[in-house]
């Protein structure tokens, strides 16, 4: 379980995040909420780039009291808006970058990034520079990287922009399938509210660095407020 | 462990520059090959730093003469071999360097590299006040009328043994950074320079692999400073001026700092063209302004420098060839 309590993030005079508060207990959940509404700011908290007011708590670590390399040594994994491949290294040694960092024999690392590139489809490229791949390979080894060395939390920023269709389809159904791998709860950041509505069993929406709704995907989508922050009407508030 | 090709090229190289360098050069030319060695040991150090960090030095010469200053110092003071005075001269500039580092490390780009050229601005004034050990008295070791020898290894008495004792230096320096680049804190180092968010969502501990590097690459200053100290026995405040940090960078940036080779064109360049111009009876400093050319040249069309470019003739992989 991933339990945000109040968070609230000032920057200034502007409230980015305004004790927001909730607890996702399904395998997959989403955040999602028009631009500046405070979702990659709620993703900074939990990683420790910001620091907030509150709590975040995972299967009971109060993960506020880890610095952010630790975060990322007790389970934290998390991918960026621009996807971030070292375009020096190959695709495999981008993985080992992570696994590098944490505990465990060089048999059991190198058996679980065999692991990792293969559920991404990546085997092939793995010898691959990071400078020469596509925009979909830097896609899926950036996923490889997240579910390296058996996370217990990985969370996605936008993991399917800049990608077609079909990419965001396949996408999709791998981290749908992330679960079925190990301990890892999923968090994904999304602006397609058709992946987020596929993959996500609970979704939690932000409008101005507020919640304006948390639940069961389909429950949160057919919510006035919901779609009033998405299509801009204004809701007459009783 | 696996040796690409540029890296068989240079083992080759290094292999004949050993044996076959010291033969041919004499006199004056055997100093200036051994003090070029001697700066391409500075300038890998700077050149690693800023291609596989992208982190900007501008005190590497400067941190030379810490190398060099301790090594003279300790020559002096105490009867220990050549080799002890090295490696204690080296192990001060590599922590100096790391310590230089704490307050860089939250700087990046252009406030990291004005903070490195201030250190370097201190450098040169302090070398200018205080001078370098000559056998003198007290702490600052410095006598105004004597100068007591500067012992060498026993493997390089004479300029010419110097020279390839330096040049095994100088090839144990470059096996080092390879070795760093294709371990953990290669790989550390490269999310660094992809971002330093990216670094800390992986795990990597930033601060310690930052102010490694640092440390690696005062490291590598100061065994070429000590090198020089061998090779000269003396050594002058105004060889290790600001403003020869900044034009080693320069420079390090025109050789192409991914590379070994770049390394190598760097100190050629640096050391080897102002002499020989001298040599043509062109005044010197005319190579300043082919350097600035060059360096307009690396900036606009090569990024990787000369070396990317002379190992592009060579291979269509060569902009992905990570040796």
């Amino acid at each position: 379980m991933i339990a945000l309590e109040s968070l609230t993030v000032r920057f200034g005079g502007l409230v980015a995040l305004d004790t927001v508060s909730a607890s996702f207990t399904a395998p997959v959940s989403g955040i999602i909420g028009p631009n500046g509404a405070g979702k990659t700011t709620t993703m900074n908290v939990i990683s420790g780039f910001l620091t907030s007011a509150g709590s975040v708590t995972v299967d009971g670590t109060d993960l506020m009291r880890l610095a952010p390399h630790q975060r990322s040594r007790w389970g934290l994994r998390r991918s960026f808006q621009r996807e971030q491949i070292a375009d020096d290294l190959t695709v495999e040694e981008n993985l080992w970058a992570i696994a590098d960092n944490l505990s465990g024999s060089r048999a059991e690392k190198r058996a679980n990034i065999a692991t990792a590139l293969e559920f991404t489809g990546i085997t092939a490229i793995r010898t691959k520079p990071g400078a020469a791949l596509n925009t979909f390979e830097r896609r899926l080894c950036d996923l490889a990287r997240c579910i390296t060395g058996d996370p217990r939390l990985i969370m996605l920023d936008e993991p399917a922009g800049g990608l077609t269709v079909e990419e965001t389809a396949r996408l999709g159904g791998l981290i749908g399938a992330i679960p079925g791998l190990g301990r890892a709860q999923v968090l994904v950041i999304d602006h397609d509210v058709d992946l987020i509505q596929r993959i996500c069993a609970e979704t939690l929406v932000l409008d101005f660095g507020r919640r304006i709704a948390f639940g069961p995907t389909a429950a949160v989508l057919a919510d006035p407020a919901v779609k009033a922050a998405y299509l801009g009407i204004e809701v007459e508030h009783a | 462990m696996q040796i690409t090709r540029s890296g068989l090229v240079g083992l080759i190289l290094a292999a004949l520059a050993i044996l076959v360098l010291p033969m041919l050069a004499g006199g004056q030319w055997l100093k200036i090959f051994t003090s070029t060695t001697a700066f391409a040991l500075a300038a890998m150090g700077a050149g690693f730093m800023y291609a596989r960090l992208g982190m900007v030095s501008l005190a590497q010469v400067g941190l030379m003469g810490i190398g060099g200053w301790v090594t003279l110092r300790l020559n002096h003071a105490f009867n220990l071999p050549f080799e002890a005075n090295l490696l204690i001269g080296a192990a001060m500039t590599s922590v100096l360097g790391m310590i230089l580092a704490l307050p860089a490390l939250r700087m990046r780009g252009l406030y990291l590299a004005l903070i490195t050229l201030m250190v370097a601005g201190g450098l040169e004034i302090i070398f200018t006040a205080y001078q370098f050990p000559n056998g003198g008295d007290g702490f600052w070791g410095v006598g105004t009328s004597f100068s007591a020898t500067m012992r060498r290894p026993f493997l390089g008495q004479t300029d010419a043994g110097f020279l390839r004792y330096a040049l095994v230096v100088a090839l144990l320096g470059f096996l080092l950074i390879e070795g760093h680049r294709r371990s953990a804190s290669g790989r550390a180092w490269a999310l660094i320079r992809r971002s330093e968010a990216a670094a800390l969502a992986s795990g990597v501990n930033v601060t310690l692999y930052k102010t490694w590097a640092f440390g690696l690459s005062g490291l590598l200053a100061g065994l070429g400073g000590g090198v020089l100290a061998g090779s000269l026995g003396l050594l002058d405040a105004s060889t290790f001026r600001a403003s020869e940090s900044v034009l080693l960078f320069a420079l390090v940036v025109v050789g192409g700092a991914r590379f070994w080779l770049g390394a190598v064109i760097t100190a050629v360049l640096y050391r080897v063209a102002p002499g020989l111009l001298n040599n043509w009876g062109v005044d010197a400093d005319l190579a300043l302004v082919f350097f600035g050319a060059a360096l307009l040249h690396a900036v606009i069309t090569a990024p990787d420098g000369l070396a990317g470019q002379i190992f592009g003739l060579f291979s269509k992989e060569a902009a992905h060839d990570r040796a």
